[in-house]
């Protein structure tokens, strides 16, 4: 087995960055994201809000793997979070669903408010354990290439939220620049909801202006 | 927002997350002081769940539908079942003093 950790501190508040990290996929950092689907959301009594998400992930099989080592270098993984919007944190947890005998990786993340100085900023702190039990004198390697293969991607996906990360941050600093796009992009909500219940958007929050520049 | 893991459900997928993230926006900056009682607390959680349901409670019931089809036709059910089983985000966070350097 093998174990990782990091932390990372991000400038910004909370709920800036929890966005950013929900709203992650896709991103041109996370390419090998094939599909990503919401399977079960429930608000807990307490008012957290727990949710499951199924995600497809494509992969690259290292060039020493034996053939037909796996039938596809296709993964599934299992995302389950829980928002606490009071205590102001973000749990994550992930797991590949299936070549679990080949590598299994489990990956948690937390994202939690942190004072520093006068300022709010949010540290994120990431833990994989990295196990496989595929034997034939290959476990050893297999576990570090999975480690090796997963900082990299520790960094690739940070980039990715911090891409998502900056174009919240714009289109909340600079409303008045974005008024074209926001008349865009109220113009693409109510084409979206058109034949849903003709109910337009009431408010235009950051998400829909993002939105607007994501999918123009 | 990535696509669904059935084309038929894109639509349906996009559709959902855009209702969901304008709330989700919201839902995250809750407007309540820090020193808001327990039961002004509850009461507003309970306004914000409402109001998810009433926004995306419709467009959501299609969608998990329409992925609970998909799911069983690409045979994940089980696997599913069973990894939610052994993996629901049992344990409590833990302490903070864990993450200092």
């Amino acid at each position: 087995m093998k174990f990782f950790s990091q932390s990372f501190l991000y400038d910004d508040p909370w709920s800036i960055v929890s966005l950013a990290f929900f709203l992650r996929y896709p991103n041109p950092y996370a390419s090998h994201v094939v599909s990503c689907d919401v399977i079960s959301r429930v608000q807990t009594p307490s008012g957290s809000l727990v949710t499951t998400r199924l995600i497809l992930k494509r992969g690259a099989l290292p060039r020493w793997a034996p053939q037909g080592i796996i039938s596809r270098a296709e993964s599934w993984v299992l995302e389950e979070s829980e928002v606490d919007p009071e205590a102001k944190t973000v749990r994550c947890r992930t797991r590949n669903l299936d070549h679990v005998k080949v590598m299994q990786v489990e990956e948690s993340i937390l994202f939690r408010q942190t004072p520093e100085g006068q300022v709010f900023k949010t540290l994120q702190t990431t833990e994989a354990r990295i196990r496989s039990g595929f034997g034939w004198g290959l476990t050893k390697r297999i576990e570090t290439h999975g480690l090796n293969r997963f900082k990299a991607n520790v960094q690739r996906s940070r980039e990715g939220v911090s891409l998502i990360l900056d174009l919240l941050r714009q289109s909340r600093l600079q409303p008045m620049t974005l008024g074209g796009a926001e008349h865009l992009s109220m113009e693409a909500v109510n084409r979206n909801h058109a034949e849903n219940d003709g109910r337009a958007t009431s408010k235009v929050g950051v998400w829909t202006r993002l939105k607007s520049w994501i999918q123009p | 927002m990535a696509d669904s893991l059935s084309a038929e459900c894109t639509p349906l997928k996009q559709k959902y997350d855009s209702c969901f993230n304008a709330w989700f926006e919201g839902y995250l900056d809750p407007a309540i002081a820090n020193n808001t009682s327990a039961e002004e607390r509850a009461a507003y959680s309970k306004m914000k769940a409402d109001e998810y349901q009433a926004k995306c409670g419709q467009i959501w019931e299609k969608y998990r539908e329409c992925v609970q089809k998909a799911v069983k036709k690409r045979g994940l059910e089980k696997l599913l079942e069973q990894a939610r089983e052994e993996f629901a985000l049992k344990e409590p966070p833990p302490p903070p003093t864990q993450f200092k350097k």
